[in-house]
Formats: structure tokens, sequence, C-alpha cells
């Protein structure tokens, strides 16, 4: 069977001059936008009832409902609404707000203006990482463009509703993608994660209320409004509908980006669109939700639909739909402890559970991929993290916890076999020990 | 009000209480780091969490979190023990261990922590992360990278308590550290407190640093004599030496601080030229030899002045008082020396109890006062030259020889502000209880003693010297404000 591939959100990727206004503008774009404004898609709070009815869950990787975050915006407290766009997309595996970014931005700029009105915000942030320079400069680019068209700035279109939209560039910290550090990062101080509650909806940027949403989030809004709550609800699988952009890295012959809705099988996509796996190797195992989600195995695999409950009955969770695919020649106990040097690298170091766990995490399983291992190495990595997980301010150290504990727990037999062979085992490993994660 | 059980007891909690500050009231314990009630919640260290409604997937931490209405809290339950365990092991795997040589060693929460709910012994093998040992923060205080838990109570304190960023956090995950700003050392004069508030000696003061363990020191419950302000101390000292002061929390005078220079005055109180023993008439003399010299000096009291210091008690003040008026001697002035204050903490007046001269009715010592025929100086005290001009007699009662010492018509011993016992009101009007750090041996007497022989007072002791200056005090209200009257004893 072939997948139908998606053409909603990646529709004008291939289209010349993809990130120009006056192309959008004829493909049909900014016509929601400007319904909306004009009322004519009905007050703000119809719009957010639309989106929730829509059954659109965030891509940036928690997956809750999207309209369900905006309705939590209270209502006149006398301070401004932000929108805070997360485009600091840095989960391992995960690149498919750069290809908003660098080949629709405006779609992305539509669903910030549409976004705003509904929530009661006149003021937007599009956060992005710093090595997105292409993504940066179209999108900076097409901002330039809809205020000079009048679509941003005040009174647009005469319907009365202002709205300013900045770009801000983060540092390069891995952190500032979970939403509070964002805001900290955006207010200039030091962007460790806040406690919650307060939530951001509540008590967010500069303390007032703020929504935050990934960018292809975003970019699903001006289709919903165009299109209905009804024909999204449509789209996939019924429980977590939509059409997604699917990251696939790794041991496959055309890894890329796809788009496809929710609901189809796992396996067709890394045999279809992604070409089978490389060099006619078997599937080892993929990590299926950029890496901070648990690893599956191939039997899984055969198992999983590429929808938030099919994931999550295989105890996995689809995350950011950052799909690393690992063939049979990968070195498990490398590729984990790959992962959690990206983890130790990051964690931002407020919390000390996750500040002093994920190093440690590093050194105990450098030692076993070198031979060195100990028997007692394993349960002290899977308490370790049990004493990591659920004890910090943001899901970091829950993210590093779940793939190293589920590749432990399913590829044991790799751990013991390095701890048994010794330090000799070390030499001639390195061709499997180049675990293709971190390939965003 | 709230109701809630705390490990199954039910009890009531105000509203806006946390769940640390309720089990904290309680006497449960409940350990923490990063929580100091004078700085904020901040909820890093995630030492102190607590089992809530019986979740324990996600431990909550009882710093941040409100009392709720029919909270089931446990704080001893096997997850939480756990959860202990496993903090305090990711504090332990990097921390040097260096106790013993650590000035924090005996005061130190890790170690404490580490007794009552550690996990007694190390599952980790491999090298601890290095740091540097010694960077210099300031002329005052050093900081050790090794020992720092990165609990941010130091960075907090500056942004929090003084507005101020000298200090903060630079590089992420286990190489975070605390570093200097770009604006070169610390200069901010209350910056001791951090010292204070580190958890760990990752703080160090230099002035203090491996002169004094802990243990072996002696604390008295005291207010700093150096302002005005009455900053709530501990004086700490060992064989005869004060070692250190250090603040004492008191919410209506200076929540948890004190200054830099009332706390590195604690030296001055060392004193070497004591004077002991009395001497009229340029020999030594017994007491009685001296209360004689007195009290043939003053005669009716006519042309005679005292002048009293303001680091006396109000006990001193008011027994210096009752032998004034029991020798016609009406001319009480008292001497305030001065140093620049600041808006936080340290006032000008550097002494600490102006107001409780004024209220026993000393004033100062008029512009244009002219020379007595004799002066009676009490204490330790800057004399206006010119008031020495053409003196018959000079009595002076002084801890410490000197000039004014030598040309006495009668010497007395006195104490230091250390030593003295009674009451000090300060800037506000508060009177607090002052106690002695230091007992300065043969040949001193107690002030109020001293002052109670000379006036042939009838007080057997000091309680009796005490209820008679509540009296006096009863109904007077000092500049400050509140009732002198009422003594507002505090605890740390």
């Amino acid at each position: 069977m072939t997948l139908p591939m998606g053409n909603i959100i990646s529709a004008r990727f291939g289209k010349d001059d993809s990130c120009a206004l006056k192309g959008y503008r004829a493909d049909g774009g900014y016509d929601a936008y400007l319904a909306a404004i004009h009322g004519k898609k009905g007050t703000p709070d119809d719009i957010t009832a639309m989106v929730k009815a829509s059954g659109l869950k965030g891509r940036g990787g928690a997956g809750f409902s999207t309209g369900m975050k905006w309705s939590f915006v209270p209502k006149n407290t006398g301070k401004p609404v932000y929108l805070c766009v997360n485009g600091d997309e840095s989960e391992p595996g995960t690149f498919k707000d750069r290809q908003i970014l660098e080949l629709d931005p405006h779609q992305l700029l539509e669903g910030v203006g549409i976004t705003c009105y509904a929530i009661g915000a006149h003021t937007a942030y599009v956060y992005l990482r710093c090595e997105f320079r292409d993504g940066i400069r179209k999108t900076e680019a097409a901002i330039k463009e809809a205020y000079a068209a009048g679509l941003f700035g005040k009174d647009i279109d005469g319907s009365g509703f202002d709205l300013d939209v900045h770009v801000h560039i983060g540092g390069g910290a891995y952190i500032c993608g979970e939403e509070t550090s964002l805001l900290n990062s955006i207010e200039g101080v030091r962007p460790y994660p806040r406690n919650k509650p307060p939530f951001p909806a509540v008590e967010g940027l500069w303390s007032c209320p703020t929504i935050i949403n990934n960018v292809e989030t975003i970019a699903n809004i001006p289709h919903i409004v165009k299109h209905g709550a009804e024909w999204h609800a449509k789209l996939g699988h019924p429980d977590d509908p939509g059409s997604r952009l699917w990251c696939v890295s790794g041991h496959v012959n055309t890894p890329g980006v796809f788009e496809i809705e929710t609901g189809y099988s796992l396996q067709e996509l890394i045999d279809g669109p992604c070409g089978g796996i490389r060099n006619g190797k078997r599937l080892k195992a993929i990590i299926p939700g950029g890496s901070s989600s648990k690893v599956l195995t191939a039997n899984e695999v055969e198992k999983t639909t590429m929808d938030t409950p099919g994931i999550r009955a295989m105890g996995s969770s689809l995350g950011s739909a950052g799909i690393i695919v690992l063939d049979e020649d990968t070195c498990m106990v490398q590729a984990n402890l790959n992962l959690m040097r990206f983890y130790a690298h990051e964690s931002c170091g407020q919390c000390t559970p996750c500040r002093e766990g994920t190093p440690w995490v590093v050194k105990i399983l450098e030692r076993v991929a070198s031979g060195h291992g100990r028997k007692a190495d394993l349960e002290l990595l899977l308490d370790i993290a049990h004493n990591m997980e659920g004890r910090t301010v943001c899901a970091l150290a829950d993210g590093a916890c779940w793939p190293l504990t589920s590749i432990i727990k399913k590829f044991r037999h790799e751990y013991e076999a390095k701890i048994q062979q010794g330090p000799e085992a070390d030499a001639g490993t390195t061709a499997g020990a180049s675990a293709p994660v971190g390939a965003a | 009000m709230i109701t809630l059980t705390i490990n199954g007891e039910t009890t009531e909690v105000e509203d806006g209480k946390t769940i640390l500050q309720a089990c904290l009231e309680r006497g449960v314990d409940v350990p923490y780091y990063c929580y100091h009630e004078d700085i904020g919640i901040d909820g890093n260290c995630r030492m102190c969490l607590v089992e809530v409604n019986g979740n324990t997937d996600k431990l909550t931490i009882s710093c941040k979190q409100p009392c709720g209405e029919g909270m089931d809290i446990q704080t001893e339950s096997p997850e939480v023990k756990k959860a202990r365990k496993g903090v305090l092991e990711f504090y332990l795997i990097n921390h040097p261990l260096d106790c013993t040589i650590c000035d924090e060693a005996g005061q130190c929460p890790l170690q404490d922590y580490a007794y009552r709910h550690g996990p007694g012994d190390s599952r980790f093998v491999e090298e601890k992360r290095h740091a540097d040992k010694r960077v210099e923060f300031s002329d005052k205080v050093l900081f050790d990278a090794e020992r720092c838990i990165l609990c941010t109570r130091c960075t907090r304190f500056f942004e929090n308590v003084r507005d101020s960023r000298p200090i903060g956090v630079c590089e992420m995950g286990g190489k975070s550290t605390i570093t200097l700003g770009p604006n070169g050392k610390i200069e901010d004069p209350y910056q001791l407190n951090i010292v204070d508030i580190c958890p760990v000696g990752a703080l160090t003061s230099r002035a203090q640093r491996f002169m004094q363990r802990v243990w072996f020191m002696d604390f008295a419950e005291t207010v700093c004599p150096g302002c005005s302000k009455g900053c709530n101390i501990q004086a700490g000292a060992y064989q005869g030496q004060l070692k250190r002061f250090e603040p004492r929390r008191n919410a209506d005078v200076n929540k948890s601080w004190m200054c830099d220079d009332g706390r590195l005055s604690f030296d001055t109180y060392n004193l070497d030229d004591r004077v002991r023993g009395f001497r009229a008439l340029g020999a030594d003399a017994t007491i009685e030899q001296a209360v004689a010299a007195v009290r043939k000096a003053v005669g009716d009291g006519a042309g005679v002045a005292v002048l009293a210091s303001t680091k006396n008690t109000c006990e001193e003040l008011f027994a210096i008082r009752t032998w004034a008026q029991g020798k016609g001697v009406t001319t009480l002035w008292h001497g305030a020396s001065t140093w620049a204050g600041d808006d936080f903490l340290k006032q000008d007046d550097a002494t600490p109890n102006t107001a409780g001269a004024v209220a026993l009715g000393f004033v100062p010592v008029p512009a244009d006062a002219t020379a007595p025929r004799g002066l009676i100086v009490a204490g330790d005290v800057d004399i206006p030259e010119h008031l020495l001009d053409g003196l018959d007699f000079l009595v002076v009662q002084a801890p410490q020889v000197g000039m004014l010492a030598e040309g006495a018509t009668v010497l007395l011993p006195g104490r230091t502000a250390m030593e003295k016992r009674g009451t000090w009101i300060n800037h506000q009007g508060i009177r607090q209880e002052v106690r002695p750090a230091l007992d300065p041996g043969a040949g001193v007497p107690a002030d109020w003693a001293l002052w109670r022989d000379l006036a042939d007072a009838g007080w057997p002791s000091f309680a009796h010297l005490r209820a008679a200056t509540d009296e006096a005090l009863a109904g007077v209200v000092p500049s400050g404000g509140a009732p002198a009257g009422d003594v507002v004893e505090t605890s740390a």
C-alpha cells in the first residue's frame, strides 16, 4: 500500500519562490486571516472553539489540545496577552519547523495573525534558534512584506485590529525550547524553566497571559479556519486528527520530512517514502518522537500506528514526530551514550537531579561502552533514572530517562555482552558506534 | 484557615502558607536548600519533595506548593525517603567531601541532611568533577566552586534583597557555576550575608576562614552594638576571644541580615589594655576607696554633669540616673558617636541605645555647654574637648586604658558592649535583650552592679534593677514609636 502523502502544510513547499507574499496571496493566503479579523469567522472565542473542535494537538512534543490551551487565557485582566511561537526546534531527530520557516513562512505568519486575534494578543514573538539562519532571514523578510502590505501593524485592513510581530533569536540552548525557558530567554534572563503553576496562559511573558505554540501547530491554524473544524477533525486518526510533518532520520535510504495524515503504519513509512533500511540491512529500533521518547523495537514498530494513541499503546510517545531509525548494526550502548551526552550537555543545570544525574549517566555509559562496566551498573543506571524522572522543574530529565531506561530494558543483552567481554570488546566496534542521533 | 493532614495528623494552616512553611512551623523535618525565608522561593534544589494526595509519580516541591484544603501530605513515605536519598546522592557525588578542612562543617545543612536523610554510602565510582577552589569574589569573600551546590541563594540575595547582580550563574548543566559579573569584584557592603546563607562551605569569609571550628565556640544571642539599628546577632567566642558575629533573624529589625561593618567589628571587642580594679588620685584603690573618693568629689552635686555612653543598656543608664539623682546631679548627657549610614540597615548613629538614653531623660551635650565643675564619664564615649577645660575632677568608667583614663581623678573599670547585660532600644523604638558574649574576668564588675554600689541602691540582683527600669520606661514612647517598656525577644 502506498501512503497518501499529505498536501496541507507542505502544499507549497516545492513551489518557486514559495516564501514570497505575492505567491502566497495568489494561493489564497491571508484570506482566512483577513476574514477572521473582520469578524467573518465569528468572535475570537468562536475561533478558539473552532480550533478546539478541530481536535488539533500541539506539534511541539507535549501534544496538548491547542484550542483548550487558548481557552485558558483569562479575560479582562487589564494586562496585555502575548503569543510566543516556539521555533527553537532542537529536539534531536526533529527538523520540520525548519521546513516551514524556510519554505513557507507566510503560512506561519497567517497562523500567527489568526491566533493573536483569537487569544486577544496584539504582540507576537517568533522565537527562532540562531542556527536557523536561512529560516530567520526568510521569516524576517516575510514579516517585513506583511507589514508593507498592511497585514500587520495598526488598524489592519480597517478592521481596528492591531498586531506587531517580532522575531526573537535564541542563543543556541536546547532548554530554550522548553516553553517557560523560552519566556525567560525573551525577557533577557537566564533561561531556566519556571515552576508551574502558574501556567504561562495565566502568567507568562513579563507575568502577562501568554500562549506558546509550536511553529507547525500555528501553521495548521489558517487551514482549520479556512476549511472548518469538521474538515480537520476528519483527517487521519479520529482521536488525534490532522496531517503531520514526520521527520525521519537515520539508517533509511531516503531520510526527510514527509507530510502524512495521522493513523497510518509506522512500518509503511519506513518501507515506503523512506525507501527502507539502507544497505539492505534490517531494522533494529526506532525512537519515534524526537530523542526524548522511549525506543521501539523492530517487532513493536510493525504494530505501531503513527498517531498519539497508537504510539502510546506501545508505551512510547509521539512527541515532535522526529523518527530516528536504527539498523541492526547499531550498538545500542553507543547510541544511548550519544543521546545521554546530548542531555548532559543541554541540561540547564537548574535542578539538582538533572544537573548531577545526566553527567553521571554519561560517565557510567562511557565506562560500559569502553568495556569497563560492572554488573551493578545497569541497575544503577535504572535507579539514577528513577531518581531523576519526575523530580525536576521541566521535562528535560524525563526526556533523558525515557530513551535511557527503555534502551537498557529492551537491549539489555547488548550491555551485558559489553560488560562481560571487557575492554577488548571496544576494539573494532567503531563502525556501529555512530548512532545517527542529533541529526537536527 | 485550611485544614489538611501532615503525616496523618490533621492540622489547621493559615491561608497562603506553603507546605514547607506549614511543616517547619510544626517541627516536621523537611530538608531544603534553595528556599530562604528572606530571599524567597526558587524550587531548584529538589530537596523538599513531599508526597501530596498519594501521588508518587510526581512528588511535590513543598517550598513552592501552597497548602490546599484537605491535602494529605506525607513527608516520610517510602517514595519521599527514596527521593531525598536520591537528591542527596546527586549532591554528594561531585561534592569534595572535604569537611575536615571546611569552615562550614558543624553548621552545614549538606552534612546534617546527609546524616539524617542521606544514603550513607556512595555508588559513585567515577572521577569527581573538578573546579576552581579559590575564586576571589571580593576582598571579603572567597568562592570554592567544587563545594557549591548551586542553590543560587547568593545570587538571589543580591537580586531580591540588594537589587543588584554582581554574581550570577554561568555555563550549563554539570558545568554550571557561580561567577562574577562584568563589573568585577563584589563591592556590596552587605556581601558577607551570602556566606551565612550559603548552605555549604562554598562561600567563606576571608576574615574567618580557617580561624575557628564552630563546635568549640560559645554563642550568645545578643544585639550588634555597631549602630542604632540593633541587628540581632549571635556572637561566637572561643577562650575569651570573640571570633564572629552572625545575624539572627528578626523580621521587624534586620530580617536575616547585618552589614559587613557591624559583622567585622567583632575583633574590636577583644581588648588588650583592660582597666582592671580601681584607681583613685593616681593610686590603686579598693572599691570602697573609689566610692568614697567619688562621693567626696561630687559633694552636693552642684556643677557636676554625667556623660553616659549610649552603648550602656537601659538598665545601666537607669542605675546611673538613680545614682545621679541620689547625689543631686541633675545634668544627664548622653554621647553618641556617628558614622555614615545607608538606606538599608546601617544607621548614622553608631551606638545602639540612644533611644534608650533619651527615654530615660539623658540629653545630648548642648552646643553651648560650658565645662562643669566635675564630669562623670560612664562608658566608652567621645568627649567634647572643651568640657575638659578647668574641671575640678573627672571620674571615668572605661573598659580600656587610654589618655583620658590616665588623667582621671577616679578611674572605674567598665565593660564593653559585648560584656553587658540589659536592653537596648533601637532607632525604631524596639527594646531588645542584650546578653554578654564575653566575661572580662577579674577586676571588672558588671556595670550595673558598680553603679548600684555607687548609688547605695537596694537591687539585690539584676532582675530587681530590670523591674525598676521597666517601671521607669513604662508609658515612655521613644522616638521610634514602639512602647519602650516591652522587650521584644526574638529567636533565630
